[in-house]
C-alpha cells in the first residue's frame, strides 16, 4: 500500500473529527485601472472587473472540494486599496464604492470583500481622508464590504491624528450599527505593518506590489493541533511540543499548498501565498485557548500564557515554512476573542484580561482581534487601546491590529451574541483612566531606531 | 481607441448608433444596459461584442507555465487518477460487496484493500486507481452516497491529499 492505515486515518480523522479545512481562497484583484474621474464611472468599472474576474470563484473553490475532498469554507474577494483607485474622481462620499463592491460580491456568491483600504501610516492624501470618513457609512450600508487603515509602520512611526480620527470612526461605525450589537466594526480593522497579500478578513486587500490577479490560501486546523497535543504524553517537554505542532503544521500547510496550487491552475492566474494562520472558530475543539491550555496553563491569560503563545506561533511557523515555498500574509496564530470558544470561557471566568490579551498579542501574528468594550467607550480610551497595539507592531517589526468593538447599550461583563463565525463576546474593562491629554496632543509617534535592538 | 472599459457615460456621448471597442474591452452592466436602451450596437473584432475570457494579468501566464513544474510529493504511489476510500460502520454482510461492485460499475481497480473489525465496527481503506478517462468528481459523489446514518459513512480522497500530507 502507497500510504499505511496509521497515515491513511490520520488524515481522514483531521478531515472528519478535527474540523481540519481551509478557511479562505481569496482572489486578489487589482482595481487601478477602474480609475476615472468621474464617481459613478469609478463603480461601474469596480463592478465590472470584479464580476469579471471573480463570477468562477466559488464554482471553482467547490470544484476543488469535490474533487479532493477538502472542504474550503469561505470564498472571498480582496482589491486593492480603495483610496488609491478613487483618488482620481476627487469625492468627499466614498461610499458608492462600497456598494458597487457589496453588489459585486453579492454577484459573486462570496461572502466578504476586502479592499475598502487606506495606508495613511505617515499622513493622509485626499482621498485617504474620504474613504476614512466615508467608513462608518460603508460598513452601515453594506453586508459584505470590509475595511481597513494601515495607521503605523517600523519605517514611518505612528500616525497618531489618523489613529484619532479612526477611533471616533469605529464610535460611530458602532452607533451606526448600534441594532446589530456594533457589527459594522466586526468590519473594520487597524494595522502596524500591514500585509499586503492578507487573505482573511477584515484585514484582506492586496497592495500595489502585488499582480493584476492572485490567488491567495487561508488554512486553519487549531482542532488538528490540539488533538495532536492531546495525545502527546504529560511528560512530554516543551521541545516535544514544539516539534508536534510543526510537524502538524506541515501537514496542515501542505493543504493550503495542494488548494493554492489547484486554485490557481483552475482560474488561471498566479498563486500567491499560503498564510498559515490558525485561525479558531467558535466550533467546540477548534479553539487555540485550548492548545494553549493543553500546553500548560490552567486557563489562557494566566501567568506563562504568552511564552505558551510564543512557542505555538513559532512552531506553526517552522512547519510551515518547510510544506511551502509561498509563506506569507499574517502567518501564525489568530486570537480573536468572540470566536475562540476558549477564550470566551477566559474571559467570563476572569483568566484574560484585557492587558493580558495585549500581552499575548506581541507574539501572536496579528493583534487584539474581536474585542468588545462598553459602548460608551470615550474616543480617547479606544485610541490608548489601538496605539498601544500599533507601537507594539512598530517596535517589534512585527504586523499588529485592532477589532474592536464597542457595543452600544451593553456595560463590564455583558454578552453580546453576533451569530456565525463572528461568535460570542463578553464586554471587558478597559478601565477607568483616561489618556485625553495624550489623544489631545495629536501628531505622530516617530518611527523607532533601527539598530540597538534589545 | 483601445481602452480597458465602456461605460455607461461613454455610451451616452457617443455620436454614432455603433461603437467598436478592442476585444479585450470590458463594457460594464451599465453601459450594456444603456446602449441596449439607445439602440448602439457595441461592436469588437468584426463581431457583436462579447465578454472577454479574464486577463488575469501578465504573470498568470507565466505562472501557468511554471505550476505543472513546481515539485510534487513524489514517493508514495504515482501521480494520476488513484483515489483513498474509507469507510466506517456496523459490521454486516455485503459491505464490502457493495463498495467494490460499485467500483467495479464505475471503472475503478483496487489496489489495495485493508479491513478490521472491531467491537462489531468495520473499518476499511481501499487504495484504487481510476481509469484514465472515468473523472473523480461523480465517482466520489456515487460512492459516498452508498450506506447510510445507521449503517455505514464512506470518504473518498484524491491520492494526492495523502501525498501532500505525509511524502516531503
Amino acid at each position: 500500500m502507497p500510504f499505511n492505515d496509521h497515515e491513511i486515518l490520520e488524515t481522514v480523522r483531521m478531515f472528519e473529527l478535527e474540523t481540519l479545512d481551509i478557511r479562505t481562497t481569496t482572489l486578489g484583484i487589482n482595481l487601478l485601472d477602474c480609475a476615472d474621474p468621474d464617481l459613478e464611472a469609478t463603480c461601474e468599472k469596480i463592478y465590472a472587473k470584479i464580476v469579471h474576474h471573480a463570477r468562477h470563484l466559488v464554482a471553482t473553490a467547490n470544484s476543488i472540494t469535490a474533487d479532493y475532498g477538502i472542504p474550503i469554507v469561505n470564498k472571498r474577494i480582496a482589491t486593492t486599496p480603495i483610496a488609491l483607485v478613487a483618488a482620481a474622481c476627487g469625492s468627499r462620499d466614498l461610499v458608492p464604492i462600497a456598494r458597487a463592491m457589496d453588489a459585486a460580491a453579492r454577484e459573486c456568491g462570496v461572502d466578504f470583500i476586502g479592499g475598502f483600504t487606506a495606508y495613511v501610516y505617515k499622513g493622509l492624501s485626499n482621498a485617504d481622508r474620504a474613504l476614512m470618513e466615508s467608513i462608518p457609512g460603508a460598513l452601515a450600508e453594506t453586508e459584505r464590504v470590509c475595511s481597513s487603515v494601515a495607521l503605523a509602520s517600523t519605517r514611518a512611526g505612528i500616525n497618531m491624528d489618523a489613529a484619532a480620527r479612526f477611533s471616533e470612526l469605529v464610535l460611530e461605525t458602532a452607533r451606526l450599527t448600534a441594532s446589530r450589537g456594533g457589527l459594522g466594526c466586526a468590519k473594520l480593522v487597524c494595522f502596524a505593518n500591514a500585509v499586503e497579500d492578507n487573505p482573511f478578513v477584515a484585514g484582506a486587500h492586496i497592495g500595489v506590489g502585488e499582480a493584476e490577479t492572485v490567488v491567495n490560501v487561508g488554512v486553519s486546523g487549531p482542532g488538528v493541533v490540539r488533538s495532536a497535543l492531546a495525545r502527546l504524553s504529560p511528560d512530554a517537554d516543551l521541545l516535544a511540543v514544539a516539534e508536534t505542532v510543526k510537524r502538524t503544521a506541515f501537514k496542515i500547510t501542505r493543504m493550503g499548498e495542494l488548494v493554492g496550487r489547484e486554485a490557481a491552475r483552475r482560474l488561471g492566474t498566479s498563486f500567491g501565498i499560503v498564510d498559515i494562520s490558525l485561525a479558531p472558530t467558535p466550533a467546540q475543539g477548534d479553539s487555540i485557548s485550548d492548545i494553549l491550555e493543553l500546553i500548560g496553563v490552567d486557563r489562557t491569560g494566566a501567568p506563562g500564557t504568552t511564552v505558551a503563545l510564543a512557542l505555538l506561533t513559532d512552531a506553526i511557523k517552522k512547519g510551515g515554512a518547510m510544506a511551502s515555498s509561498s509563506v506569507g500574509g499574517l502567518s501564525g496564530a489568530f486570537i480573536p476573542v468572540s470566536e475562540d470558544s476558549g477564550m470566551i470561557a477566559a474571559v467570563r471566568d476572569g483568566a484574560l484580561s484585557l492587558a493580558k490579551l495585549e500581552a499575548m498579542t506581541s507574539v501572536c501574528s496579528v493583534g487584539l482581534d474581536m474585542v468588545a468594550v462598553p459602548g460608551d467607550t470615550p474616543a480617547a480610551t479606544i485610541l490608548g487601546i489601538i496605539a498601544d497595539e500599533m507601537a507594539i507592531g512598530m517596535v517589534n517589526h512585527k504586523t499588529t491590529a485592532v477589532r474592536i468593538i464597542p457595543v452600544p447599550g451593553k456595560g463590564p461583563g455583558e454578552t453580546v451574541e453576533w451569530g456565525g463565525l463572528l461568535g460570542t463576546a463578553i464586554v471587558q474593562d478597559p478601565g477607568k483612566f483616561s489618556c485625553a491629554r495624550l489623544f489631545a496632543r495629536g501628531g505622530r509617534v516617530p518611527a523607532p531606531i533601527q539598530s540597538y535592538r534589545n | 481607441m483601445a481602452r480597458r472599459f465602456l461605460t455607461a457615460e461613454d455610451v451616452r456621448s457617443a455620436k454614432s448608433r455603433e461603437i467598436v471597442v478592442d476585444e479585450q474591452t470590458l463594457v460594464t452592466p451599465q453601459a450594456q444596459e444603456a446602449a441596449a436602451a439607445a439602440g448602439i450596437s457595441i461592436r469588437a473584432g468584426g463581431g457583436a461584442w462579447v465578454e472577454p475570457k479574464p486577463d488575469r494579468g501578465p504573470d498568470a501566464e507565466r505562472a501557468q507555465r511554471a505550476l505543472p513544474n513546481l515539485p510534487e510529493p513524489a514517493e508514495g504511489g504515482e501521480p494520476g487518477g488513484g483515489a483513498v476510500i474509507t469507510a466506517v460502520g456496523k459490521n454486516r454482510a455485503g459491505v464490502l460487496a457493495e463498495l467494490t461492485s460499485a467500483l467495479a460499475q464505475a471503472g475503478v481497480s483496487v489496489h489495495d484493500i485493508s479491513q478490521r473489525v472491531v467491537d462489531g465496527y468495520f473499518h476499511l481503506i481501499l487504495v484504487v486507481e481510476l481509469d484514465p478517462g472515468t473523472s473523480f468528481g461523480p465517482v466520489k459523489q456515487r460512492l459516498e452516497c452508498l450506506g447510510g446514518p445507521e449503517d455505514y459513512a464512506v470518504r473518498v480522497m484524491h491520492q494526492r491529499v495523502f501525498r501532500y500530507m505525509h511524502r516531503v
